[in-house]
């Protein structure tokens, strides 16, 4: 290993020691990094202070009431609450009910936490509310993320009150329409004529990214864009005897994973694809093109019918993946 | 076979929904009232919903798109079952679901779970990627990956006649077990093994004389397994949460390589147009390797911790190993040349393959002061180490033939390290006015055999997001890069073999590839969500990225060599799009949607047919594709609780055109002398294709348990494309033989009738 990379590892461990560092020193403040800056709404809450319990609200939410106890979250609150936050139920995430009670309830009384889209209650504060108890798993890089940045809220994506989606509470009925709200162009792709099957339903956004915050760009979910393909093309993995250097950099130097008018998703047609990087002296600096000579090199497999191993290849003559 | 389990899967519905009916005919009506189905203390509740289906179908050759991963039969059908069982007080539940039951694409899941607790789960998917319905040939599998041809061989015009493949497709079978467990408020426990096991052909080159020699197409055999095992482990608080995680992925390919039959070998006589040079160099089969086995490890460990000043700090180190240590297989099976030749004798049995990747972030958010600003810092470090064996091969046997190709080659390790650097500051200037500003590094460093070593990459970060209203939402972003690299050695590969082939490298001079190329991005985002009234809501998007690639260093390396000109390679690429979604819902009852996209991806590339390498042979190609997306639908609730109509459309077109042509031809006298058909560029006629699918459906809703719909789809899906349209086995005019399959276009009408019943 060279020096370069020794000293590189020398500065990841003592990153590392400074994160140690950090949770050492961080342990005994109670920080509000991703509190509200009011006191806690949903911090650790003192048993009957403020709250008036389920039932209360029931009495004037009975069509939510009722939808919230067939979700999973509901199910949880209402019935099996494990602490005595999920004790506390609608109140856990809406605030406590006491001043909207006595205030006679209705819009803006109290300073309940609404969690709609006109709720005046900062966005940070409401996504809060959501990561006191879903800080874990899929969403420990949630704090900086492309979504986070931005001010999208928790609930933008997610209903709770409802089951609107078979699984994680969506917005809407399926992965694709929730992210597709905003995301019109990849939702637009997956009608391409060469597509991974999320249209049929086999695939979803979640299947390669986490929209939630990850350590890698464009929010995938592995350690990186090519790890996430090998997730279910392997045997693009290698390593190989013979590399094809840009394809172990990125899949995405010649693939659009969210679909394409070419076929294997390329970004470009064959031959032309090839001929951006090679220009030998031999066939593939050629204009191919629908005359009889050149009908080989497009027509078919193109480029692969002879270099038919571009991902790699393992056999002894496979220098340039003939073999 | 398919139909039995399709009738098995119907009948099993159909005996549930007799029971269900039963039982629920047993209690008192409305079923509202009624108390809850019960068996053995758990209470269920489910959907069953099956059903009739017949339609106008698409022949067989025009299938594979209409079944791409689809797998559509006609008569009954069960459409979906959704089964949960639970105790009275839900603390254990369980759920047994799945769709397209009995049909090649079903999908079934099985969970049971003891509520906040833990919960186990079993998943099974199938899926099959169809490519081709209407291929031809004349070859037999003898063995799995083997293809023979008849003796003596036919001649390439018969291979018309070949017996069709009705089908050349890939079946995937995913199975996924799953366990997680909440050990505290604080700690979980994940654990996951997922097997997809891979079974079909798809199609496949192999070339018997290189280069330029005949090709044939064939399938390729795909019988693979991946095996997945993950297991994480989360210890959180409020103030901080680490989590540890490990997964090991398992690939195995049950195939070494595939072998076919040359058809132009043997050869009894010259079979036209079978060229010369095929029949007199060529072997009578060839050999290609397929993927080998490998394997991957990954640790990971990830931190987070809240920090006074309202920051957080999230870290994350990963290291992974990819191993692979296949035997390699001989140079060639044909003639014995490497128990004669010793230059052909394999320098060891495998690779030894051995790559390292170190995985390292680093970031940082913080809102330190008592005006709403935010900061952020990110630092990524991915490095991939290469350690497997740098192997010498003196010479070669390529594809099979009886010629010795010299050598040396080596087996050059391609590792690289990518680090990436990101700040970023957020103010938020008012409630409905936030602006940030930030700036970015992207690093790459790779080996001296590549053309560019080192290269930085420099971004600038401007993004509003404004809300002055509620009903109105912006956000806009635009972030231009500049990448510059280090000297591009076009050498670079020849000068690190020593004592490599002689003669100059392949590649031009001029050339610059586009992945390590100096580069101009300008890139910019835009979107809006307009809501004027609460059940209207508008969102227009559009997005913008030009890059442009720039000739550093050209005329010092290329004059140095004797060649002159322009760069070669991609010149610039410009992508852009803009939509608009709708969302209309004036009541309760009624709801209609309706969005635009425009995509354009523009693609600019000059080359050069180097015989002779001069500047009049340079050919340039605008690549250009646009693609159209419309989607609309309607929902109406006719009658409240009881009718249902839903009607939605989806049209996608798509047109691609490549457009050639020589820039300096017109004079010159080099290209005057050399023009042939080869050397002029024209352009390539332009491709389409359509795919238009409407539904619409009725359903009525008997009281609260049944549920009769009827359903009505029309598909349409076209193409036109000049490479497979009338394409066959035998192309006239070249020595190379095809599958001569084509995804069709085709008309479907889909009409369906079912019945549902839920209970509970």
């Amino acid at each position: 290993m060279t020096w370069r990379r020794w000293r590189l590892l020398a500065a990841i461990g003592g990153g590392a020691v400074a994160l140690s560092v950090g949770i050492v020193l961080g342990l005994p403040f109670s920080s509000r990094a991703q509190q509200p800056t009011q006191p806690a709404a949903t911090a650790a809450m003192p048993p009957g202070d403020n709250y008036v319990g389920a039932e209360t609200c029931k009495g004037c939410h009975e069509e939510a009431f009722n939808k919230f106890s067939h979700t999973k979250m509901g199910r949880l609150f209402l019935r099996q609450p494990r602490s005595a936050k999920e004790a506390n139920a609608c109140e856990s995430c809406h605030g406590p009910g006491k001043d909207h009670v006595d205030a006679g309830g209705g819009k803006g009384k109290g300073g309940m936490i609404t969690f709609a889209k006109n709720d005046p209650t900062p966005v940070e504060k409401r996504n809060a509310v959501c990561l006191s108890c879903h800080t874990k798993g899929a969403r420990l890089f949630w704090q900086g993320s492309a979504h986070e940045s931005r001010d999208v809220p928790c609930t933008s994506c997610h209903k709770v009150m409802d089951n609107v989606s078979p699984r994680h509470q969506l917005a809407k009925e399926t992965v694709i329409e929730t992210c597709g709200s905003c995301h019109l162009q990849k939702r637009a792709q997956t009608m391409r004529t060469s597509h991974m099957p999320l249209r049929e339903g086999k695939m979803t956004c979640t299947s390669c990214h986490n929209p939630h915050g990850t350590v890698t760009p464009a929010l995938l979910k592995e350690p990186s864009l090519n790890d996430t393909c090998f997730t279910c093309h392997a045997e693009k993995r290698g390593p190989f005897l013979w590399n094809h250097p840009p394809q172990i950099e990125s899949c995405a130097n010649c693939h659009d994973p969210h679909g394409s008018n070419h076929e294997n998703m390329l970004k470009t047609a064959k031959p032309r694809l090839c001929q951006q990087c090679h220009v030998p002296t031999q066939h593939p600096t050629r204009p191919y093109d629908r005359s009889t000579p050149s009908l080989k090199f497009v027509l078919g497999q193109s480029c692969l019918t002879c270099h038919v191993n571009i991902h790699g290849s393992n056999h002894p003559a496979g220098f340039a993946f003939t073999r | 076979m398919r139909t039995t389990r399709t009738v098995r899967s119907v009948l099993a519905g159909l005996v549930v929904l007799a029971a269900a009916g039963a039982a629920s005919a047993q209690t008192t009506p409305p079923a509202e009232t009624a108390p809850p189905f019960e068996i053995g203390g758990f209470r269920l509740e489910g959907y069953v919903e099956s059903g009739v289906r017949f339609f106008l179908d698409p022949s067989q050759k025009e299938r594979a798109k209409f079944e791409e991963y689809r797998d559509i039969n006609q008569g009954l059908f069960l459409q979906g079952l959704w089964l949960r069982f639970f105790t009275p007080d839900e603390k254990y539940s369980g759920l047994i679901g799945g769709r397209q039951w009995g049909q090649q694409d079903q999908e079934y899941h099985l969970s049971f779970e003891r509520l906040g607790r833990w919960e186990v789960g079993f998943e099974w998917d199938q899926m099959r990627h169809i490519f081709s319905t209407n291929a031809r040939t004349l070859t037999t599998e003898t063995s799995r990956g083997v293809f023979a041809l008849p003796n003596p061989r036919p001649a390439i015009s018969t291979y018309n006649n070949g017996r069709s493949i009705d089908e050349i497709s890939v079946r995937w079978d995913t199975a996924r077990t799953f366990f997680k467990l909440s050990l505290s408020e604080n700690a979980d426990l994940f654990a996951e093994y997922t097997r997809i096991h891979k079974d079909g052909e798809r199609p496949f080159g192999m070339a018997f004389g290189s280069p330029g020699g005949n090709t044939f197409e064939i399938l390729q055999p795909i019988e693979h397994t991946i095996h997945d095992f993950r297991l994480r482990g989360t210890w959180a608080t409020e103030q901080w949460q680490v989590q540890a995680g490990y997964t090991m992925s398992i690939f195995v390919n049950d195939l070494d390589y595939v072998r076919s039959d040359n058809p132009c070998q043997p050869a009894v006589a010259p079979f036209p147009p079978c060229a010369a040079g095929d029949v007199g160099t060529t072997k009578q089969f060839g050999t290609v390797s397929l993927p080998p086995s490998n394997m991957a490890h990954t640790f990971s460990l990830q931190a987070g911790v809240n920090l006074p000043l309202r920051t957080r700090i999230n870290g994350n180190f990963t290291y992974s190993l990819r191993l692979q240590n296949d035997d390699f297989l001989p140079q060639t099976t044909t003639n014995g040349q490497p128990a004669t030749v010793p230059s052909l004798a394999l320098p060891q049995k495998s690779l030894h393959g051995n790559v390292q990747i170190i995985l390292f972030n680093l970031n940082a958010t913080s809102r330190p002061l008592p005006i709403p600003v935010t900061f952020s810092a990110k630092y990524r470090l991915y490095d991939l180490m290469d350690e497997s064996d740098v192997v010498r091969f003196s010479d070669f046997i390529i594809n099979d033939q009886n010629t010795i190709t010299r050598g040396p080659h080596f087996s050059q390790r391609f590792s690289y390290m990518r680090q990436n650097a990101d700040l970023d500051g957020r103010w938020k200037v008012s409630q409905p006015l936030a602006v940030t500003l930030g700036t970015g590094w992207e690093r790459w460093d790779r080996p001296e055999t590549r053309e560019v070593q080192v290269s930085d990459e420099f971004f600038a970060k401007a993004a509003l997001d404004v809300t002055p209203a509620d009903w109105l939402m912006l956000r806009a972003t635009y972030q231009p890069s500049f990448r510059r690299a280090s000297r591009y050695r076009t050498f670079a590969l020849a000068a690190v073999e020593q004592d490599a082939a002689p003669g100059e490298p392949g590649q031009s001079y001029l050339l610059r590839k586009y992945d390590e190329a100096d580069r101009d991005r300008q890139r910019a985002d835009l979107m809006m969500q307009i809501t004027p009234t609460e059940t209207v809501t508008i969102t227009p998007a559009a997005s913008y990225r030009f890059d442009n690639y720039i000739a550093s260093g050209l005329s010092h390396d290329s004059s140095a060599r004797g060649q002159s000109g322009a760069m070669l390679g991609l010149q610039e690429a410009v992508s852009w799009s803009a939509g608009m979604d709708v969302n209309w819902a004036p009541s309760e009852r009624l709801s209609f949607a309706a969005g635009y996209v425009h995509e354009s991806n523009f693609q600019k590339q000059r080359s050069r047919n180097r015989n002779p390498d001069d500047p009049a042979l340079d050919w340039i190609s605008n690549n250009t594709d646009t693609i159209d997306t419309y989607h609309a639908s309607v929902t109406a609730r006719l009658i409240p609780g009881k009718l249902d109509l839903k009607f939605a459309g989806n049209y996608s077109y798509a047109l691609g055109r490549i457009e050639t042509w020589n820039p300096n031809a017109n004079g010159s006298t080099v290209f005057n002398a050399v023009a042939n058909s080869n050397q002029v560029a024209r352009r390539l006629p332009a491709f389409e294709d359509s795919l238009l699918r409407l539904e619409a459906s009725l359903r009525y809703h008997f009281g609260q348990v049944w549920t009769a719909s009827l359903n009505y789809a029309y598909e349409a899906f076209s193409k036109h494309d000049w490479r497979t349209d009338t394409i066959n086995p035998f192309v006239p005019g070249n020595s190379a033989v095809y599958l001569g399959n084509d995804l069709k276009s085709y008309e479907a009408h889909i009409f369906g009738v079912t019945l549902g019943y839920r209970f509970k």
